[in-house]
């Protein structure tokens, strides 16, 4: 039985893109079947982080009913490599795109959620895929909100900013909570990594202040801000730390660490 | 027709009428008993096919939300179907279940005896 993980996040900037895209990556290396989507209508950016051009189908058209998700899907795995499959569904970037989704109501907000549900079954029951990756826009979106309610996990990607943990704090309780979903910490862009102290000090915030079980600590890399969203680097830097790091991520969401 | 097949069915057919009609009447005081238990009668406000949208769903009660966010998982399902995934039981699921149809987020429709409630008509199952 497949799994679905939703990468979201109280603010913008935490890494959620950069996490979802190398997530859903390692996931395909390691021989999984996986679909990535990108959630963020208001500012898409997959297309721009995996080089593509214009797609013929956007997850706006399936969300609109106006495709089945397979004219959506796009075969990224020659770009992946390994022994998985790796497909990517895209947000349109258009600005009319953009400007439609956000005027859309709550009766087409239902019927997205009725959508990205039947996901399970046409993508994870059917398809045959193993993991579906939602890169989600921050805060409370729609959208993102409907991605939580579909998915079986929520990767939450946060950092030491005092407005970001508090706002993830909110979030555990007022939202992940009372959807009943199993959630796992992700603190990004960690500063003085292999200070002494530093790490046992971060293990210590998840334990008192979230209460919700780590799936990583991810140190602020210098060669990921000089990368400038150009690679991918699950694929690209197999070897750099990060890389190793999402390895872990990853082998502990398929062994089903996070309850 | 012979005379024993009339005689012999339309008690039958009585009786079935009978125990559908105390099955709906049950279904409305479990809906009652509900109510009473949680004190949210504000809640039962008719609305004409209101949304069950995602911020509906984070509005709602704790036992409203976990009924109504397995019918949107099912799509389509009858009482015991969602007992079965909220472990709960099926005479509370009913209840439950009737609430959100009076509150206008929830089609019931029956199908032989059995009731179906759906969230969204549209939605696949």
């Amino acid at each position: 039985m497949g799994k679905i993980i939703a990468v979201h996040s109280y603010k913008g900037g935490t890494g959620k893109t950069l996490l979802s895209v190398n997530l859903a990556a390692t996931l395909a290396k390691q021989g999984k079947r996986v679909c990535l989507f990108d959630l963020d209508f208001r500012a898409p950016s997959l297309f721009a982080i995996l080089k593509l051009g214009k797609a013929d189908y956007y997850l706006n058209d399936y969300l609109n009913n106006t495709c089945d998700i397979n004219k959506v899907l796009i075969d990224m795995t020659a770009r992946i490599g390994g022994k998985g499959k790796f497909f990517v569904g895209l947000a349109n970037p258009e600005t009319e795109a953009i400007r439609d989704m956000s005027a859309k109501d709550r009766k087409w907000e239902m019927h997205a959620l009725g959508r990205l549900l039947y996901l399970r079954n046409a993508l994870l029951n059917d398809g045959g895929f193993d993991y579906i990756v939602f890169d989600t826009s921050p805060g409370l979106q729609y959208s993102s909100i409907n991605a939580i309610v579909a998915a079986d996990l929520v990767a939450v990607a946060t950092t030491g900013d005092r407005s970001d943990v508090d706002g993830t704090q909110r979030m555990l309780k007022e939202l992940y909570n009372l959807f009943e979903k199993k959630t796992g910490i992700v603190i990004n862009k960690v500063l003085d990594f292999n200070v002494k102290g530093r790490q046992e000090e971060l293990y210590d915030r998840v334990k008192n202040t979230y209460q919700v079980p780590l799936l990583g600590i991810v140190p602020c890399f210098c060669d990921i801000l000089r990368a400038e969203g150009n690679f991918i680097f699950a694929q690209d830097k197999p070897d750099h730390p990060f890389s190793k790091l999402l390895d872990e991520m990853a082998k502990k969401i398929d062994a089903n660490e996070v309850k | 027709m012979s005379k024993e097949e009339v005689l012999g069915k339309k008690p039958l057919v009585i009786l079935e009428k009978i125990k559908d009609n105390l099955e709906r009447l049950n279904e409305k005081i479990e809906v009652i008993i509900e109510l009473q238990k949680h004190d949210h009668k504000e809640t039962l406000q008719p609305l004409a096919d209101a949304p069950l949208d995602v911020m509906t769903l984070l509005s709602m009660p704790d036992h409203l939300r976990k009924t109504a966010m397995t019918v949107c998982r099912c799509g389509r399902a009858t009482a015991d179907e969602i007992s079965s995934q909220t472990n709960r039981a099926r005479a509370v699921e009913s209840a439950y279940l009737n609430q959100l149809v009076l509150m206008g987020y929830l089609k019931k429709s029956r199908k032989g005896r059995k009731a179906y409630f759906t969230a969204d008509k549209e939605t696949e199952s």
